[in-house]
Order: structure tokens, then C-alpha cells, then sequence
């Protein structure tokens, strides 16, 4: 079963045009969505949130249609869109009192409990805490709501290298389970190797590869070079590289 | 709704929202033109609303499980919830004006009666008709949508002023009982002009909104 999925999603801006992406996020999968910056990452995740009107494609999330379920599928998802830049000056306190009532199934016996795991001091303003906390205080939000699904866009850029492996290891480890799921934007593809079981790559708005991390690997196995294993950076630069002709430079 | 509407007060509320529904208080000012106590009240909404998009409510929003046009309806019954706040404090200033100041007689526009609070509340349902549907056609230009807002707002107060003072409608301007009930009218007209602009209001910012790319 999957935990979403997206057909034929299409739209137009007048410098930029998403063309039919189509993937899907196995239940229990860390799908990885990897792409230059610019390549449509941020629009795709944008389209199947609703926030941006697709112009063509349907999206399924849970087994549901969002555009007839999008109230039931947001309760059950959790989405973190980077860091917090909403209300800086906020109490976490604050914040969390005012999320947990849109949740019919919060759990504050294990929000409580993930407070504590990312040492979340709720007394602190949103702009006290760190990239790193911000991002975790997201996920421990959708946690604390049950999420099945988990959709991050660019959740680990900007984190420092500590930050960053603490984030892999604890996505890989929610999708442990088999029964939760994580959508996972990133152009930091290091981050990848580490907890990604599938990949989804994009790029000038459209989807140039989709399937597990082995099966990646091995449809661009022809762009290696020499002995050295195959590191998902090597594909990507391979694959987008544009040299600079011996004009770009006046 | 209830959930919205505590996110609205929570995180949303500017606090100078609150005191200049206190306004009203202006009433007992012996001379001055009343229906600038209103114009107080639609600025504090500005306030909100500029705070809302520089909070960036838009994104925090966008994450809760409601739909998009539930953000504009929240907006809405907010603004609501303030300015009928604010009538019934300027209602209160009314009484009281009559009973502190009794035969006064403002010579610049308005008596503290219902003729003033039924024009507030006509003021008020245009300031949400222009106000919310220039908002969410594109769902960030507050000051543009504020400007036009005062620019509809300011004639209609300005005719509601000047009103009173043209022979033959010298009763709006009294505040005995008598006068007050022959107003009685004026204040449902203004009820159901501020239930149905508002309304209106709502739907078609919800409408355009939907559209939007965030």
C-alpha cells in the first residue's frame, strides 16, 4: 500500500513549469526527493499540500483524494515546511497550546515524552531555539498528532553536521514501524545515504527517476567512473552539471 | 470554529486591537465627530491583520488540519467579534453620555444616539466588504486593502456627519426617547447592512482566496 500518492501533477508559472510528476511513497518507506535547487521540490510538496493550485494531476494521501479529504488527511499528516518562521517571538508553550486543539487525536503523554528525547525547553521563544530544535520541535508536533505521513521540505539545510545526522537517524527510525511514512525534500543528498530506502529525483520540473535507492543506483550505474562507488552526489552533479562555456565569464 | 477563533486571540491579536474598540469612550467628548470612533476600531483590525502577515500566519496556517477558506472565514468572524464588541461599548457611552451630559447637542456631526450606531454599523459592513475581499485576492496586500477600505469608509462618514444638520432631518440628531425610537429603524437597517456586507464579504474572499498560491 502506499502512503501517497501523486499522478500527473502539472503547473505552469511564466518562468517555470512542473510537468506531469508522478510518484508514490510506499507505506513504511523514507522516500527521499532530491533535486537541484530550483528544480521543483518545493512547488511539488506546495501542490500536494494545496498551497499552490496545480493545474493539472490528483494527489492521494492515506488512500484518499485531497481535494475531497483535505481536512482528514492534514490530521493524520505532518508537515514540516523547513524551520519555524511563524511566530518568532512566540512561547513554544504557546504555540503547542494553541496546534494541540486542532488535533482531535493529540497525545500529550507522548508529546511530553518527545519534549524531553529533543531536550525542548517549552519556556523558550520560537526564535530562541536553534534550526536543529525548530525542526524537531516540528516533528515532535506531528508525532504527538499520530501522523502517518510525514512531509519535510528541506528540513536538514542549514543544520550543522551533528544536527543533520541526529535528523536522518531519527526519520529513518519513525518509519522503523512499517506503518509510518516520510516524504523527505532535500539537496543535500549525504543525508540520503544515510536513512533514505527510496528516491524520487526532479529535475526542470519533472521527474527523471523514481524507485528504491538500490534500483537508483543501479539505472545510473553508467556514470561511473573508475572503481570508487557511486554516491548519490555524483549522480545528481552527473546528471545536472552545466559547464560554463568560455563565454560565461566577461 | 472555537479552535480558530482561540488562534485568532492566542497569536494573532494585536494589542491595540482590544483598546480601540475602548474608543467609544470618545462619546463623551462634548463636540467632536463621533463616527471617528469606528475608524479607531478598523484601524486596530489593520493592526491584526499587518501582524498576521508579518507573524507569517500564512505558513502556520497552511500546516493546521482546516481548510484554506476556514483562515478567511476565522479572519472574518474575528472582525466581527471586535467590531460588535466595539458597538456595544459605544452603546454603552451612549446611555452614559445621556446621562452625564444631558442636553447636549454636537455640533459638529453625530449625537451619541442610535443614528450613530446604526451608521457605525453600516461602516463597519462596507470597511469588511472592501476590506477583506482586496485582503484575500491576494492574501498579503493589508496596507493596500486598508487604503481602500478608508477610501469607501470615509464619504459615508462624512454624509453620516453632515446628515443631522440639514433642515428637516434635525431630529437624527436628538438623543431624547422619542427621537431615539423614530431612530430605532435606522440602527436595524444598519444590523442587517453589516450581517449581509459581511457575509458577502466572507464568501467572496473565501472564493478568491481558494485561488491563490501561497
Amino acid at each position: 500500500m502506499n502512503a501517497m500518492e501523486i499522478r500527473g501533477l502539472c503547473k505552469t508559472y511564466p518562468a517555470f513549469t512542473l510537468k506531469d510528476v508522478s510518484f508514490a511513497v510506499p507505506q513504511g518507506a523514507v522516500m527521499g526527493f532530491i533535486g537541484r535547487n530550483g528544480a521543483g521540490k518545493s512547488t511539488t510538496i506546495k501542490s500536494i499540500l494545496g498551497l499552490v493550485h496545480p493545474d493539472a494531476g490528483q494527489v492521494e494521501i492515506l488512500g484518499r483524494d485531497f481535494a475531497k479529504d483535505e481536512k482528514f488527511i492534514k490530521e493524520n499528516i505532518g508537515v514540516v515546511l523547513g524551520g519555524i518562521d511563524f511566530y518568532p517571538k512566540k512561547k513554544i508553550a504557546v504555540l503547542t497550546d494553541v496546534t494541540r486543539r486542532f488535533y482531535e487525536n493529540w497525545d500529550e503523554e507522548k508529546y511530553r515524552h518527545y519534549l524531553h528525547l529533543f531536550a525542548i525547553d517549552e519556556s523558550k521563544r520560537v526564535d530562541q531555539l536553534s534550526s536543529g530544535m525548530q525542526v524537531k520541535y516540528m516533528i515532535a508536533l506531528a508525532l504527538s498528532h499520530n501522523a502517518k505521513l510525514l512531509i519535510l521540505d528541506e528540513p536538514t539545510s542549514g543544520l550543522d553536521p551533528v544536527s543533520r545526522d541526529e535528523l536522518t537517524e531519527l526519520l529513518g527510525r519513525i518509519a522503523a514501524d512499517g506503518q509510518r511514512s516520510v516524504l523527505f525534500s532535500t539537496h543535500i543528498t549525504s543525508d540520503l545515504e544515510k536513512c533514505a530506502s527510496h528516491i524520487a529525483f526532479i529535475k526542470d520540473g519533472q521527474i527523471q527517476y523514481t524507485g528504491t535507492l538500490a534500483d537508483f543506483r543501479d539505472h545510473y550505474a553508467y556514470l561511473r567512473q573508475g572503481d570508487a562507488p557511486l554516491t548519490l552526489e555524483d549522480i545528481i552533479v552527473a546528471v545536472e552539471r552545466r559547464p560554463l562555456d568560455e563565454n560565461a565569464i566577461i | 470554529m472555537k479552535t480558530l477563533l482561540y488562534k485568532q486571540l492566542r497569536l494573532v491579536c494585536h494589542p491595540m486591537t482590544p483598546v480601540f474598540c475602548l474608543f467609544g469612550a470618545m462619546l463623551l467628548i462634548p463636540n467632536y465627530p463621533y463616527s471617528v470612533t469606528f475608524f479607531y476600531v478598523t484601524l486596530g483590525l489593520f493592526f491584526t491583520f499587518l501582524n498576521m502577515r508579518e507573524q507569517k500566519d500564512i505558513y502556520y496556517s497552511a500546516l493546521l488540519p482546516i481548510r484554506k477558506r476556514d483562515t478567511v472565514r476565522a479572519a472574518v468572524v474575528f472582525a466581527v467579534l471586535v467590531e460588535v464588541l466595539s458597538a456595544v461599548i459605544t452603546a454603552l457611552f451612549c446611555l452614559l453620555s445621556a446621562k452625564l451630559q444631558p442636553g447636549k447637542d454636537n455640533a459638529v456631526g453625530m449625537d451619541a444616539n442610535l443614528m450613530l450606531l446604526g451608521a457605525g454599523l453600516v461602516l463597519y459592513g462596507v470597511f469588511n466588504l472592501v476590506f477583506f475581499i482586496s485582503l484575500y485576492r491576494s492574501g498579503y496586500k493589508v496596507g493596500a486593502a486598508y487604503l481602500k477600505a478608508n477610501i469607501a469608509m470615509w464619504p459615508l462618514m462624512l454624509a453620516a456627519e453632515a446628515l443631522p444638520h440639514f433642515p428637516g432631518l434635525l431630529w437624527l440628531n436628538r438623543v431624547d426617547a422619542q427621537a431615539n425610537l423614530r431612530q430605532l429603524p435606522i440602527l436595524l437597517f444598519g444590523v442587517a447592512v453589516f450581517a449581509v456586507l459581511t457575509l458577502l464579504a466572507y464568501r467572496r474572499a473565501a472564493q478568491l482566496y481558494e485561488k491563490v498560491d501561497l
